[in-house]
């Protein structure tokens, strides 16, 4: 049976979660954990920043949206990715803002038969106002 | 003239393979894959609004859109997209009437011919093996970069019992693997409406570039 997705539930906000302060301590250990040397990610300081892909690990407190389409069976998936838009580098003394919105719903056919995929999208915005990434996360259902 | 008829960029859901990359690697191995150009077949979309002729004249192949669509007989591409044709389908529709799509892309000016037809779930011999054969089929993929063993062996058997002409397109994803696959033509192809006419009406062949690596 074909999914019916309603367009209208698109972009809507569904969650905000604030994270932080950040201290330095947690973008040297990650980066460490990545096995980055650099010295812009690893040696306190002013000129600190956190990695890149340190953005991936904040997130909203709900998973998803109530207004996801029936038909959707979310305990059957997995994570089928992420797309990340990076914005300004986070800093040690940030605090992280995630604004999570529905970001697309749609459907396709493989090998293996049909699949929905989800996509939720993390705005990340520091105190200052600006974009810290976009981060699009793509879950795939049965 | 030789053109890799079936590739997906950074726009399709799945690849993140970006256009100017897929040059790239066809300009470093030129004598490997002898391409003249790509036809980029994005999945469940067609953007009218793309140009690309910045990097056509930038590495000297051609480059034309099409896209690739799902059906209830599986996934098909159709060339010649125009306004007529996406304002007649919805190309989101992952159940699209395939014997509709294929007469009235026909009708529209357009081609529009069965991919991976061996591929399970979304090939044509899956669905010839429940339903009745569709009518106006010109062409199928007979070789596909993206097969399994088997899948294209399945598309021999097809096309020697429905005489349908075959073609070959890679289905790249992935950067490394543009024109593993691709179609030979007779003629010069210039344009989108070239291609729709040489594949309707004209001759051509698959080849398989997979076998050519250097010793």
């Amino acid at each position: 049976m074909a999914l019916e997705i309603d367009s209208s539930i698109l972009g809507q906000e569904f969650d905000r979660a604030v994270h932080g302060p950040i201290t330095a301590e947690e973008l040297i250990d990650f980066a460490k954990a990545l096995g980055e040397t650099r010295p812009e990610y690893v040696e306190p300081g002013p000129g600190l920043v956190g990695h890149p892909t340190y953005c991936v690990r904040y997130r909203g407190a709900k998973f998803y949206p109530d207004t996801l389409p029936k038909g959707i069976n979310i305990r059957t998936g997995f994570d089928a990715g992420k797309d990340i838009e990076l914005g300004v580098p986070v800093r040690a003394g940030d605090t992280i803002e995630v604004r999570c919105t529905l970001h697309e719903v749609y459907e396709k056919t493989g090998r293996s038969g049909s699949m929905v995929f989800v996509v939720i999208r993390f705005t990340l915005v520091n105190q200052r106002g600006e974009t810290v990434a976009i981060v699009d996360n793509r879950f795939m259902h049965r | 003239m030789i053109l890799d008829l079936h590739l997906h960029s950074e726009l399709s859901d799945d690849s993140r393979a970006p256009v100017e990359a897929y040059l790239k690697i066809l300009a470093r191995k030129r004598d490997e894959r002898p391409l003249d150009g790509i036809v980029l077949t994005e999945h469940r979309q067609f953007d009218p609004t793309r140009d690309y002729r910045a990097l056509e004249d930038a590495y000297g192949f051609r480059i034309l859109t099409a896209a690739e669509v799902e059906t209830d007989y599986g996934h098909v591409l159709v060339y010649g997209v125009n306004a007529d044709i996406v304002a007649r389908f919805d190309f989101t529709n992952v159940r699209l009437p395939a014997q509709e799509l294929i007469t009235e892309v026909a009708r529209l000016g357009g081609i529009a011919l069965p991919c991976h037809p061996g591929r399970p779930t979304v090939g044509l011999c899956a669905h010839y093996e429940t339903k009745p054969p569709l009518e106006g089929v010109v062409a199928v993929e007979a070789l596909n970069g993206g097969s399994r063993r088997g899948e294209d062996a399945r598309v021999a058997e097809l096309i020697r019992s429905r005489g349908y002409k075959a073609y070959g397109g890679s289905d790249s994803h992935l950067v490394s693997f543009v024109g593993v696959c691709a179609t030979e033509f007779d003629a010069d192809i210039r344009s989108i409406d070239d291609l729709v006419r040489e594949l309707r009406d004209g001759s051509y062949r698959p080849v398989d570039f997979r076998q050519r690596r250097p010793a």
